[in-house]
């Protein structure tokens, strides 16, 4: 047996894990080999110190200590719970919660810096309508009325309970009314107005006192500006006095043929066809030839005009109004083209049959 | 060598787990020392070992639980002091914790310093009967050894596990096992060798 293998087997000798025979050759071994000896003498030496080496007794107050750090980190759990228990979640379900939240937060922040511009301007709109007052229409919606009112804008003294109901004729002159039969003009007017009802009622109570006074709405709530906007609405319609000629026939496609015919002649614009009924529009002045023409077409040779009492009144009292409080700005109107939409009337041209 | 530790009955274990404190208390009593001790040899700082042996033993009480079979309770007792061994040991080591306390450092004297000379104890009788200087020169000498050495001796020579229990404890085989031992064996001799001459 040679040195190593001996000096590898020192912890077998130590553990008694060596056969007899073996025991019998590693000591032979090192009875003949003094460096092995030494190594033996060294090991030995140390195993015998390790296994001297008692055990060391456990500090005083070990359990107790134990006891109260337990306590303590009881008392912390719950205070983790309630606090930092969003720290424990997985990574997985925290990513996707912090990049919703990022998406809502840019979202928020979109909306917020849309928004305030808008209530920033209309803030400063009754400055500007005091200082300048023109036709201006704002970012938010806002518009804002001059004293002047354009063509195709209603007169302040329009509104009136006579007036609401005139405006159940069409307007003629206001092209997004022009294809409307009657009792649907209203409505899509209604309809149409909305988007811009809040801002420009503004506009109305901005310059116009006296109106907002006739309306007695101080300050209007949604129902209310609905309401008055129905108002000025219908007080556009109103400013235009309808006629209505009933005329007999005795050849209902002929005459309709005719009558469009004659519209055009005299520039007039035929609005709608319905059934026995022609809706059309005629200027002003030259209504009553316009007239004697259509009495033409009549199997009797004569047109019955019928205007209702109360359309004659209401359009009476309006064409008064107009006269009397806007006079001036009336005729400054009359030279743009929008006036001459103005000084159209429309005619309800009714066929009866023989 | 320490003296053999009374098996923790399996009722013992299965209260602790369902949260009982009485329970877990009887198993501090009955494993402090070893736990202790293990510390101790594995760090060589008893406040640092006491230190340890809290942490584990509150380790303990908080997933004792997730132990499935009881009958391997001292096995899983022991992983977990080495696991909590082999961290604070890493930590100390980064901060130099035992530099200063080797035996090859030189000694601070008011002449100034001088290398650490320590006389073999068997020369001495008087020192050889000192019981307390064996146990200082074993442990400066384990220090110095690998960490998975000292844990084989610790275990071994010091504990006196049986080899079916370290095998339980480091998953090694028995072979490895001793072959590992007796390297780390030799290595301690080297070691106090050269701390003696």
């Amino acid at each position: 047996m040679d040195c190593e293998k001996v000096r590898d087997r020192f912890s077998s000798w130590w553990e008694k894990e060596l056969s007899p025979s073996e025991e019998k050759v590693f000591k032979e071994h090192l009875s003949s080999c003094p460096k092995c000896k030494r190594e033996f003498e060294q090991f030995e030496k140390t195993m015998r110190w390790l296994h001297s080496a008692g055990e060391v007794e456990v500090p005083e107050g070990f359990l107790p200590k134990l006891h109260k750090e337990l306590e303590e980190r009881k008392r912390a759990v719950p205070e983790e719970k309630r606090g930092g228990k969003w720290f424990y979640f997985p990574i997985s379900i925290k990513l996707p919660i912090q990049a919703g939240a990022m998406v809502v937060v840019v979202f928020l922040v979109l909306y917020l810096t849309k928004t305030i511009p808008m209530e920033g301007a209309r803030l400063k709109e009754p400055k500007q309508t005091s200082s300048s007052l023109s036709v201006q229409e704002k970012p938010g919606g806002a518009l804002t009325r001059s004293a002047a009112p354009s063509p195709l804008e209603t007169p302040p003294e329009a509104p009136g309970p006579k007036g609401v109901e005139q405006a159940k004729a069409p307007v003629p002159g206001e092209g997004r009314l022009e294809e409307a039969p009657v009792p649907q003009i209203e409505a899509e007017v209604k309809k149409r107005e909305a988007p811009a009802r809040s801002t420009e009622m503004l506009g109305y109570q901005a310059v116009d006192s006296k109106e907002a006074a006739r309306a007695s709405v101080p300050s209007p709530g949604p129902a209310k500006i609905e309401g008055e906007l129905a108002v000025s609405e219908k007080s556009r319609v109103a400013s235009k006095p309808p006629q209505e000629i009933v005329l007999r026939i005795s050849d209902r496609k002929k005459v309709i043929s005719l009558v469009h015919e004659l519209v055009k002649q005299f520039g007039g614009e035929v609005m709608t066809t319905k059934g026995d009924m022609v809706l059309a529009s005629v200027p002003m002045g030259s209504f009553r030839e316009f007239k004697k023409e259509l009495a033409g077409f009549s199997s009797s040779g004569k047109a019955d005009r019928l205007i209702t009492k109360k359309h004659a009144k209401g359009s009476l009292r309006l064409q008064e109004g107009a006269k009397g409080e806007e006079g001036d700005e009336k005729s400054k109107e009359s030279t743009s083209p929008a006036a001459d939409m103005e000084r159209r009337t429309i005619v309800r041209i009714l066929l009866v049959e023989e | 060598m320490m003296t053999p530790s009374p098996k923790i009955q399996k009722e013992v274990i299965e209260n602790c787990k369902a949260g009982d404190e009485k329970a877990f208390t009887e198993i501090v009593l009955h494993r402090q020392k070893r736990v202790f001790n293990i510390a101790y040899r594995m760090l060589g700082n008893s406040e640092e070992a006491k230190d340890l042996a809290q942490e584990v033993f509150i380790s303990v009480f908080e997933s004792i639980k997730d132990l499935k079979e009881e009958i391997k309770f001292d096995a899983w007792l022991t992983q977990v002091t080495l696991n909590h061994c082999r961290n604070r040991w890493k930590y100390l080591k980064r901060r130099q914790y035992f530099s200063s306390d080797s035996l090859d450092d030189p000694v601070e004297t008011e002449d100034g310093s001088v290398p650490r000379a320590i006389t073999d104890p068997s020369d001495n009788p008087e020192i050889l009967l000192e019981k307390k200087m064996i146990q200082q020169l074993i442990q400066r000498g384990l220090l110095e050894l690998k960490e998975d050495q000292r844990e084989l001796l610790v275990l071994r020579d010091l504990q006196g596990f049986s080899y079916e229990e370290m095998g339980d404890t480091l998953g090694l085989p028995e072979g490895t096992i001793k072959s590992k031992l007796h390297r780390a064996r030799m290595d301690l001799k080297e070691v106090l060798e050269r701390f003696t001459h």
